[in-house]
């Protein structure tokens, strides 16, 4: 099933919770809703599933308007962060519960409503656990019974509200790509709502960036991270280092640095500022490129992050870059050293953003 | 050392100030033996002091569990204006003295009250009958369930309804399989609370009683109309049988708890590191 968001508002008293969004979800697409708490991601995601009424606007199930229609109605699932799983229930007793609920000449017989239950918990692998209650489970098997509850009632929308957002990260990491591929298999649209900028774009076809209730940037994982197209995008998704930017006579300058062989400049403003990555910054020799101190080095894995106070440039804080390990291993960078810094490239902001 | 000094002190301040008492009680009941106790339980008097508690207590407590249920779950799953003025309402018998509480029905309900003129046209007695006992135990006991489960249904937030219903479930549907599941626990302690004030409630129910005998007085004040008379053994046999009632809505309740088979496996599992398992 599609679904359409057209000019949908929500107020809470005087906080505007979502402002006039705008959003189209593909049949069978995983989009992703990110943004920092209070972004609205999770109002949106309630006004879809039909927990919230928006005060403007409409939501379009496969172009009808749904704006008003009962949550019983929608066919969507929902799972949430804290599972929600009826604690007085066995886990047989959780997934069946949307099959038991249904009007008794929709209802499937005893038998029928076995089997599927039977087959659902075989999907989340969990044919072991008909008869444990969730307090017996662990984090991350609770949230796959309530990942089958949601599915028993055979839904055309999954709705996850920070669904992994309780669980230490080597489970989180498992579910997510169990539910990517849980995905991909049964063809449902979902929609997931995190602030987790890494789960996004593991997760996703389409990542949506919220801010304040707004739509920042809209687009595939990839063209999200590399292409921001704001500042507030820039930093949501990566580590980056800011530093003041001067336009003149078109070029533009940090500091002493003619940056603007390197530089997307993506503003008209008065007061910019210039954003890098760790990565796009290479550290060469001290006789080549900007000179620089290696302030400090950690080694993270695969990665290295070198702390670097370079010379001249209208900052407090050291830059940060990162590099391969193998680079790490092959010029063995230390504290004190001097080195040269190549700019890779900047983005280019209004300020204010 | 000092959690054997916390424990003794805290038996024995048990022992002096609730276990010593109750005996007491038995005790001077059967002072003159079973003969002279089962005599004075059986006296016509003190039977139909027995039936007016249990009457009043059937009445009053259904219609405050419905109440309680009510309003917690309006204060703890909704937002709206006059929530706090609700909450505080709530607390008022808490706060004010029963007595005044008596005094309140008679102001209104009385021969000279508000509502006196009507209710002597009508033929109808609130106060110094029954209904007026019925309304001052009402008063009374007004908070204790919903002071029960609104901190209970606050944690529990509103998750567990809204997958109901987004599952399929009806509104109804939801408050017997999912909400009062969740609460029976403070549902259940809130009730016998209540069941036990509405029983044993003295000062307002006093107020409004007259204290007709055979008519309109409960346990308690029988209790005190046979002291006043030096009747120690019939006022101790009385009031034993009021303990025993409330001893025994305390074993119901541990009983209840016993049989409930998830909470025993909730208690040997390992709880949740982000939220409690089990409230």
């Amino acid at each position: 099933m599609s679904i359409a968001l057209r000019g949908v508002t929500k107020q809470f008293g005087e906080y505007a919770a979502v402002e006039n969004i705008n959003l189209d979800v593909a049949t069978g697409a995983l989009m992703a809703l990110l943004g920092p708490s209070g972004s609205g991601k999770t109002t949106l995601l309630r006004i879809i599933g039909g927990l919230e009424t928006p005060d403007r606007g409409q939501v379009l199930f496969d172009g009808q308007d749904a704006t008003l229609w009962p949550i019983g109605d929608r066919k969507v699932g929902f799972v949430f962060q804290q599972y929600a799983l009826f604690r007085h229930m066995t886990v047989f007793e959780n997934v069946a519960f949307g099959l038991k609920v249904k009007r008794r000449r929709e209802r499937p017989s005893t038998p029928d409503i076995r089997n599927k239950v039977q087959d659902l918990l075989a999907l989340v692998q969990l044919s072991w656990a008909p008869d444990r209650y969730p307090a017996q489970l662990s984090g991350g098997q609770r949230q796959r019974v309530a990942l089958a509850r949601a599915m028993a009632i055979d839904p055309q929308v999954l709705l996850l509200d920070e669904p992994f957002g309780a669980l230490d990260s080597q489970v989180r990491h498992e579910l997510r790509r169990w539910l990517r591929r849980l995905h991909d298999e049964l063809h449902f649209t979902s929609i997931i709502v995190t602030h987790d900028q890494q789960e996004a774009i593991e997760v996703a076809d389409t990542v949506v960036v919220l801010n304040q209730g707004r739509i920042e940037q809209v687009g595939i994982p990839g063209e999200i991270y590399d292409l921001p197209e704001s500042a507030f995008v820039h930093r949501f998704l990566g580590q980056v280092n800011e530093l003041p930017v001067l336009l003149r006579d078109g070029r533009a300058y940090v500091g002493p640095i003619d940056i603007s062989a390197a530089a997307d400049v993506q503003t008209g403003s008065a007061k910019n500022i210039a954003l890098i990555r760790p990565h796009e910054i290479e550290i060469g020799h001290a006789d080549s490129g900007w000179p620089a101190a290696v302030v400090a080095v950690r080694v993270i894995g695969p990665v290295v992050r070198l702390d670097l106070c370079a010379e001249g440039l209208p900052i407090h804080e050291p830059l940060e870059a990162e590099i391969s390990r193998e680079r790490f291993e092959a010029e063995r960078f230390t504290v004190g050293q001097r080195v040269g810094l190549r700019f890779r490239r900047w983005q280019v902001y209004p300020a204010a953003a | 050392m000092g959690r054997l000094l916390l424990i003794v002190t805290a038996l024995l301040f048990l022992a002096v100030f609730l276990l010593l008492p109750l005996l007491a009680v038995f005790a001077q009941a059967l002072a003159k033996g079973f003969g002279a106790y089962y005599l004075a339980i059986s006296a016509p008097m003190a039977w139909a002091a027995v039936r007016l508690t249990l009457l009043v207590a059937a009445i009053a407590v259904p219609l405050n569990l419905v109440f309680g249920v009510a309003a917690a779950w309006a204060i703890a799953k909704f937002n709206f204006r006059g929530k706090s003025a609700l909450i505080t309402l709530i607390d008022l018998p808490f706060a004010v003295s029963p007595v005044i509480a008596g005094m309140i029905f008679i102001l209104v309900f009385g021969t000279h009250g508000w509502f006196g003129g009507y209710l002597r046209a009508h033929h109808i007695r609130v106060v110094f009958a029954v209904p007026g006992i019925v309304l001052a135990t009402i008063f009374v006991t007004f908070p204790f369930i919903a002071r029960e489960l609104i901190p209970v249904m606050q944690t529990q937030g509103k998750d567990d309804e809204e997958t109901a219903l987004s599952l399929g479930a009806t509104g109804w549907q939801t408050f017997w399989r999912v909400t009062l599941p969740n609460i029976r626990w403070g549902l259940l302690y809130g009730v016998l609370l209540c069941n036990a004030r509405a029983m044993g409630e003295f000062g307002a129910v006093s107020v409004v009683s007259g204290h007709i005998r055979g008519v309109t007085n409960t346990m308690p004040l029988h209790v005190e109309i046979l002291y006043n008379e030096y009747n120690y053994t019939a006022a101790f046999a009385v009031a034993s049988l009021l303990a025993l009632l409330a001893l025994l809505t305390l074993a119901g309740k541990s009983i209840l708890e016993w049989r409930q088979p998830e909470l025993r496996h909730a208690a040997r599992v390992p709880r949740d590191r982000t939220r409690r398992a089990n409230t």
